[in-house]
């Protein structure tokens, strides 16, 4: 190709021409709306009932439409929410609830009585919590048009806090006409009386969920705290998008398109620090704890030496470094009940302070009577932590002498797969990864996966009698200080049995424009009272 | 004609009912459970059990298969696991932001293409034509979500000049629905616009090498007209043929471009149901995505009458 006079001015002009552009086509900034706060959240919202379903971002839905009877605050205490005065009586068989002045629902009724007893059994029906208080129940009952009665079998301490608390399915309250569903169906309308309206016009599913402020939402007097005290909504419109690429998502936080990520991921945290637009919060200060589910139905985990092997082969460090690198975020913990709770204890962890100890776990396995079968060892690929927590625990087991063989798949496999009790070889499985919240992993009845009931329990199927009657004695228990007595006794007979084995406890910080502030910290759900946006 | 566009349409029947079996057989046979999906971490076997049958997805499978592809055949495509709502609601709520997608990456691309191949041909063995085809290379060999990326963070991010992510419906202003899709349509369109330069080079070049070519040039004809009158109209069949074959390329791109860029589409919808087996979605997308290659296939072939009068239905 010859280079001639007229080709040199060619390019020069085009160069200059592609140098100028940024001046002739200026930058444009994209805040959104003002009033508006756009919040891309961990996942879709999967159904709009949020008792049908156990999944955190149905209770994120619920959270923004249906209030709740109490909440738990800070102290994780359940306070009053839609109930103003409340109490036991003397023989501590009847808790009485009368609900405060100016509750109406969207559709401009008022909430009643009726609507909470129906709400309330048909959350039980779904809740193991619920489960576990209404077989202590005797009725349940309007007594007028705002007074709820709850008559009951014999005293029972945790009734103010499952209906308090943030783990799913969360203890919303709808009107009776929805709440008389048939618990297995989904409900199709959402009338609530919560501090946000669902706008189902604007709302796309799979793509963006709309909510706009309840004008006629009363909030309490009391300062916000978690899901307790005053809701007061100072932006018009709440937006959860649904962005299945996260890096698409901090790339549009950066522009200022969102407002808010929920889980940005660990490796932008350096970047997103680094944004003077950007500030990063821990709004859940329990965290999520890492669960790691052993199958007792089947060698070699029905045998409590190998049990105890894995306990001991487990190096919690390294599990969370692996995916949550800094300190800041993770805490190893040896703790039965969620650490950072009333509820942490020591008791019993000598496999903690002392491990890993690969020598003894190796021994343990031996004195299981193991000889080398093949251990399936469910790996789901779509979720970081949870395929580098498979990765690494499969090298912690291998290096103790287990055959370990793992199977890869999506998260969604892993849930189908969990639930086949067959032995592996015949689609079952031994292994599975998971995480609770650390929430709900605080209270042994709050979780599924505490109980101990065998077959009738959650995946993995452990049983002793025991833990039951210890977890039957920490419900009982009249007060905190009894309650911790009996945790430790708890955690003490745990560790002996290994109903299962942690990797870990961590928390992800949430990323948002320094512009909107006022967040609440809450586990479980985000609270999106109380935020401002300048 | 009509009688040929008649016996076509009737061929993609059984097409459309073996691509309906594969589809269910194969999201129905692959490992997952909406009603584990649905029911949540926390749900007991009872619980999953319940919600499985509740769903019907208890039932034998060729029961599954029988009702849903009855109602197929009346013109339902089901309903949605989670949401309630039909698929073909569904399909029509998110089609808007996939055509709009399709075209503006089909114009790029096509408008593009054509006249970089033209141009490679004409200079065949200089410095344009290999800069063309290394650019072609690169198109194709450039995955769709590297591509995206890095015009996110140049165009976007560092510039910001266009939107990260999103779309706009046109009723609400063509330069926001447009500026929207300029990144994702650059994205997914340069594989596409590669294989057509590429092509048009090809056929081009085989073209201009006729006689009825160099008799035009010798008598004078100017080069535009001859390129683009005599050379190019003759090259237009395997080139619409490649446009043709290239929509299930777009399909697939339109997938993981909407993904990337966080367009409300068709292709969301169908990532989305995967993720969670939504199956009658995941089945309604396979069977409309099928049926509109089917169709573009047959307009492909309906359009070499335009450009060779030889051709005859």
């Amino acid at each position: 190709m010859r280079t001639t006079r007229r080709s040199v001015l060619g390019a020069g002009v085009a160069g200059t021409a592609i140098l100028a552009a940024p001046a002739v086509w200026p930058a444009r900034a994209q805040p959104s709306a003002k009033g508006t706060v756009r919040a891309v959240m961990h996942g879709d919202v999967p159904t709009f009932d949020p008792i049908w379903t156990t999944a955190n971002m149905a209770a994120y839905h619920g959270n923004m439409v249906y209030d709740t009877l109490f909440g738990i605050d800070d102290q994780v205490r359940p306070q009053p929410q839609m109930v103003g005065r409340h109490g036991l009586s003397d023989d501590q068989l009847t808790f009485t609830m009368e609900l405060r002045d100016g509750l109406k629902w969207s559709d401009g009724t008022d909430v009643t009585a009726r609507d909470c007893v129906a709400s309330l059994r048909r959350w039980a029906a779904r809740d193991g919590a619920g489960q576990h208080m209404m077989e202590r129940v005797a009725d349940i009952s309007a007594r007028d048009a705002r007074t709820i009665v709850i008559k009951l079998k014999e005293p029972y301490g945790l009734i103010t806090d499952a209906m308090a608390k943030t783990s799913t399915p969360i203890c919303f309250m709808m009107r009776e006409k929805e709440a008389m569903t048939d618990p297995m169906q989904k409900i199709e309308t959402i009338v609530g009386s919560g501090p946000f309206l669902f706008n189902e016009r604007e709302t796309r599913p799979g793509s963006q969920y709309v909510y706009d402020r309840n004008p006629n939402y009363r909030p309490r007097s009391e300062p916000p705290s978690w899901i307790a005290g005053g809701k007061v909504v100072h932006v018009e419109r709440v937006i959860f998008q649904n962005m299945p690429d996260v890096q698409t998502a901090i790339a549009a936080l950066q522009a200022g398109e969102v407002d808010y990520v929920e889980q940005p991921p660990i490796d932008t945290v350096p970047a997103l620090e680094a944004d003077p637009d950007i500030a990063l919060q821990d709004r859940n200060p329990l965290g999520n704890v890492g669960w790691i589910r052993l199958n007792f139905l089947h060698p070699p985990f029905n045998n409590v030496k190998a049990r105890q092997a894995v306990l001991w082969a487990v190096d919690q460090e390294a599990h969370l470094k692996a995916t949550f690198v800094d300190r800041r975020f993770y805490q190893p913990c040896g703790s039965f009940l969620t650490c950072g709770t009333p509820y942490e204890s020591d008791a019993n962890t000598e496999w903690f302070k002392r491990g890993p100890d690969r020598a003894k776990a190796r021994q343990l396995l031996q004195e299981s009577g193991y000889k080398g079968e093949p251990v399936t060892l469910l790996q789901a690929t779509n979720i970081l932590y949870m395929t580098n927590a498979a990765q690494i625990l499969a090298q912690e087991l291998r290096a103790i002498g287990m055959n370990i063989q793992m199977v890869p798949m999506d998260w969604s496999g892993v849930v189908q797969r969990r639930a086949v009790k067959a032995p592996p070889d015949q689609g079952g499985w031994n292994i599975f990864i998971t995480s609770a919240d650390g929430l709900s992993s605080s209270n042994p009845i709050w979780a599924a996966a505490h109980a101990a009931t065998g077959e009738r329990g959650w995946f993995g199927w452990p049983s002793d009698e025991l833990h039951e009657r210890l977890r039957d004695e920490w419900v009982k228990a009249p007060d905190l200080e009894t309650r911790q007595k009996v945790t430790h006794r708890l955690q003490e007979n745990a560790w002996n049995f290994v109903p299962h084995v942690y990797y870990g406890q961590w928390r992800t910080p949430v990323a948002h424009r320094k512009n909107v502030t006022g967040w609440i910290n809450s586990p479980g759900v985000v609270p999106f009272w109380n935020v401002k946006k300048a | 004609m009509i009688a040929y566009i008649i016996r076509r349409l009737l061929a993609t029947i059984p097409v459309m009912l073996l691509v309906a079996v594969i589809v269910f057989l194969l999201v129905h046979l692959a490992p997952g459970d909406p009603a584990s999906v649905i029911a949540g971490d926390n749900a007991t076997s009872d619980q999953i059990a319940a919600i499985r049958a509740t769903l019907g997805l208890d039932r034998p499978l060729w029961e599954q298969f029988a009702i849903w592809i009855w109602r197929v055949l009346q013109g339902d495509l089901g309903q949605s696991l989670f949401w309630n709502r039909g698929v073909a609601e569904l399909i029509l709520q998110r089609a808007e932001p996939t055509v709009s997608l399709a075209i503006t990456t089909l114009i790029f691309a096509v408008s593009i293409a054509i006249g970089l191949g033209v141009l490679a041909a004409w200079k065949a063995g200089s410095g344009i034509d290999r800069s063309v085809m290394g650019l072609a290379v690169a198109g194709f060999s450039v995955p769709v979500f590297v591509v995206g990326y890095l015009l996110v963070y140049l165009f976007a991010i560092e510039l910001r000049w266009l939107p990260v992510q999103g779309y706009r419906p046109i009723a609400q202003g063509f330069w926001p629905w447009l500026e929207r899709l300029i990144l994702p349509s650059v994205a997914l369109g340069l594989a596409y616009l590669a294989l057509i330069a590429r092509i048009t080079r090809t056929t081009m070049l085989e073209i201009l090498s006729e006689d009825y070519i160099r008799t035009a040039q010798a008598k004078g004809v100017a080069t535009r007209p001859m390129l683009f009158r005599h050379a190019l109209k003759n090259a237009a069949v395997p080139i619409v043929t490649v446009v043709g074959i290239g929509v299930a390329l777009l399909i697939s791109g339109v997938v993981i471009t909407e993904t990337v860029f966080n367009i409300p589409g068709i292709g969301r919808l169908v990532v989305d149901a995967i993720t969670r087996r939504d199956y009658p979605i995941i089945q309604g997308v396979m069977l409309v995505f099928s049926a509109i290659y089917v169709l573009v296939n047959l307009a492909v072939d309906l359009s070499y009458t335009l450009f060779d009068p030889r051709v005859r239905y």
